[in-house]
């Protein structure tokens, strides 16, 4: 056979391989948006340092003196929040603390936390991260199952820390 | 077209093919879950 058809041929089928791939790959990216991940999943997650995972707190930065006393702790992040969540209120970057904006990497995994796990909030943050999961139920059931929490302002991480956050 | 060439084509066509297989096995899986989890939020809604 001539050499040029013959790697002609090679080329072609990994071509087509390669595209057969690429479109398993954005199927299996979009059934991955549509699985809610649990609390419990997530706590496993975050406690394995081999996997590299964002955690993006939806919820109000924090509120306001007037309704601090009717708010429960849940419903903003400085009341409380996962060990190493981001905070980026209604994925909006004007509503979003300075210096948790350039921690934000959209393409890393990302597991969406909101109140309650709202599927509209996360429709909305889905279109900024290409690989994002909501958390089932939200920050309620993560406090409810009984896992870590922090509290108060964001810090961002410092310099050459690594490892787990859990 | 040398043998070493030819060797590296039908390396990347398996590669390929097993990239294929492994991503297909994991969309199966996670339609499944998909499955329950839809399965387990309409029985949370009935109730």
């Amino acid at each position: 056979m001539n050499p040029k058809i013959e790697r002609l041929i090679y080329i072609s089928v990994i071509v087509v391989l390669s595209f057969v791939l690429l479109s398993f790959g954005k199927k299996d990216i979009q059934l991955r948006k549509q699985i809610p991940v649990t609390a419990e999943e997530l706590y496993k997650k975050l406690g394995n340092p081999k996997i590299n995972l964002q955690v993006i707190d939806v919820r109000p930065y924090e509120v306001s003196e007037e309704e601090e006393d009717e708010a429960e702790e849940t419903d903003y992040y400085t009341g409380v929040h996962i060990p190493g969540a981001i905070p980026f209120p209604d994925c909006d970057e004007s509503k979003t603390p300075e210096e948790a904006l350039p921690q934000i990497n959209p393409y890393l995994p990302t597991v969406i936390v909101s109140k309650d796990g709202d599927p509209e909030i996360f429709k909305k943050c889905a279109e900024k991260f290409p690989f994002a999961q909501n958390l089932k139920g939200g920050m309620v059931a993560w406090d409810e199952e009984g896992y870590p929490e922090d509290e108060g302002e964001y810090t961002p991480p410092s310099a050459g820390g690594g490892g787990g956050c859990l | 077209m040398s043998m070493v060439e030819r060797i590296l084509f039908w390396m990347a066509i398996i590669v390929l093919i097993i990239g294929i297989f492994g991503m297909k096995a994991d969309i199966s899986n996670l339609e499944k879950q998909l499955q329950q989890t839809v399965q387990a939020s309409s029985e949370g809604g009935e109730e």
